[in-house]
């Protein structure tokens, strides 16, 4: 387990250094609040309320999108993957330190892009924070597991920046459809649906698991 | 020779229809340097990988003859650096450290960052270091767990004139303290002068094995590239 730290250690080290996961995937989770706010000018507020799980989710997968190519691909400088790779004990630590430090960042870029969501279509959510915090949280270890995995898979592929993308959103239609029921019922201070919940558990396990034994086969050449 | 450190026997590489590697037998003693040469191609890197472990053989065997995990008991340096370009000298090989378990990574770096003469630039980040310096704390980072057999695959590349003089001297040095080292290489001069053994590798077959007086440089150069045109024909 030391591995998968030491890894989420020097993925958040070198992020807060150099800052440019980051700011690219808030940047463009902002332009897409700015891009919802003025595709739908007609909306009312109560209209905003059922609208914001769909476009909040929207906002964070493609958002993740960038941070996971971004990942991998810095991985391929120098080619450290390969010094990962090399490193003694189960490659799927390296898989956990890399999902870790992938889910640390996502998720703060999906907690600013909550409070400016919230701001900009003028829907309280900080009644809801506690239940919104946990229904994100589980979307986001599903993502930031299985965006690892892939990521991985598509990094040394010249087609990659296409690849990841075309891998990813398919795996990741059952976690949205969760996601957006889970998080619908916490905007709205329901309690939140037990099915939805036991879904994205489920689907976080599938992908973690997945991803941990996967990553031994991964990080081998061909 | 004395006991084998690696041996590799009837060792296989397919990509497809192409065989990368068609049967490679070799041994390496513990203290030895061995030198893998030959044309673009010819299965070189491919061999090395197999043997870091970073790439599965078609078929044949691997032994190394440690007691730790296999990968932990080997070093890798390309000519890629595998350094993180936001970390410093030390922080890079901290990170390393830990990746392998050290007790005390941070006493490990400071120790190898004065060997390689880079204890002045240990706090600068790694991408600003010149080719010769950024090859030096290569060597450190493929050194930091003390492995048992280290791989050099291709170290001469981008290194200008003085910075791989500098190199060959570095090499010569952990040769004379008993590391066991195989190199690839295109520079037959320089493994002419490091190497206890030589094989030529042509289309991922072992055509030539040179050893002792055999690697005299004065006449080594010109019988390999005899023996390439002649394969190659």
């Amino acid at each position: 387990m030391s591995v998968a730290w030491t890894i989420l250690r020097k993925d958040l080290l070198g992020e807060w250094r150099s800052r440019d996961r980051v700011l690219s995937m808030l940047i463009f989770s902002l332009l897409m609040a700015v891009a919802f706010f003025f595709a739908l000018p007609d909306a009312r507020a109560e209209d905003w309320v059922e609208l914001l799980p769909g476009l909040l989710w929207t906002a964070y997968v493609f958002s993740a999108l960038l941070g996971l190519n971004r990942s991998l691909a810095l991985e391929l400088e120098n080619d450290a993957l390969s010094g990962l790779a090399l490193a003694p004990g189960h490659r799927g630590f390296v898989f956990l330190g890399k999902t870790l430090a992938n889910f640390v960042l996502i998720s703060f870029v999906e907690a600013v892009t909550a409070a400016v969501f919230a701001l900009l279509f003028g829907v309280d959510l900080l009644g809801a924070a506690p239940a919104l915090a946990l229904v994100v949280a589980l979307g986001t270890i599903g993502i930031a597991s299985i965006g690892t995995l892939l990521g991985a898979m598509a990094v040394r592929s010249r087609f990659r920046e296409v690849l990841l993308p075309i891998l990813l959103l398919p795996a990741l239609f059952p976690l949205l459809a969760g996601a957006v029921d889970a998080t619908r019922a916490a905007v709205l201070a329901l309690p939140l649906p037990f099915e939805a919940i036991q879904l994205l558990i489920v689907i976080d396990g599938i992908y973690l698991v997945v991803g941990f034994l996967g990553f031994d086969y991964i990080l081998l050449d061909e | 020779m004395s006991s084998p450190l690696f041996r590799a026997r009837a060792l296989h590489k397919r990509f497809g229809a192409v065989a990368a590697l068609a049967g490679i037998d070799l041994e390496v003693a513990r203290g030895e340097t061995l030198s893998i040469v030959g044309p673009n191609g010819a299965g070189k890197s491919t061999l090395l990988r197999i043997v870091a472990g970073l790439a599965r053989p078609s078929s044949g065997g691997l032994e190394l003859g440690v007691e730790r995990e296999w990968r932990a008991a080997i070093g890798y340096l390309g000519h890629q650096t595998w350094l993180y370009p936001e970390l410093t000298a030390r922080e890079n090989l901290i990170f390393t450290g830990r990746l392998y378990g050290m007790p005390d990574p941070a006493a490990r770096a400071d120790a190898l960052l004065e060997e390689e003469r880079l204890t002045a630039a240990a706090h600068r980040r790694a991408g600003g270091f010149s080719r010769g310096m950024a090859q030096r704390l290569s060597i450190a980072r493929a050194r930091v767990h003390d492995p048992d057999l280290l791989l050099l695959d291709e170290p001469y590349t981008g290194l200008d004139r003085r910075a791989a003089d500098r190199l060959t001297e570095r090499l010569s040095d952990l040769k004379a303290a008993g590391h066991t080292l195989m190199l690839v290489t295109h520079d037959i001069v320089a493994a002419g002068l490091l190497s206890d053994a030589m094989i030529l590798l042509v289309a991922g077959r072992v055509r030539a094995r040179w050893r002792g007086r055999e690697l005299d440089a004065g006449t080594l150069e010109a019988r390999y590239l005899e023996l390439v045109e002649e394969n190659a024909a």
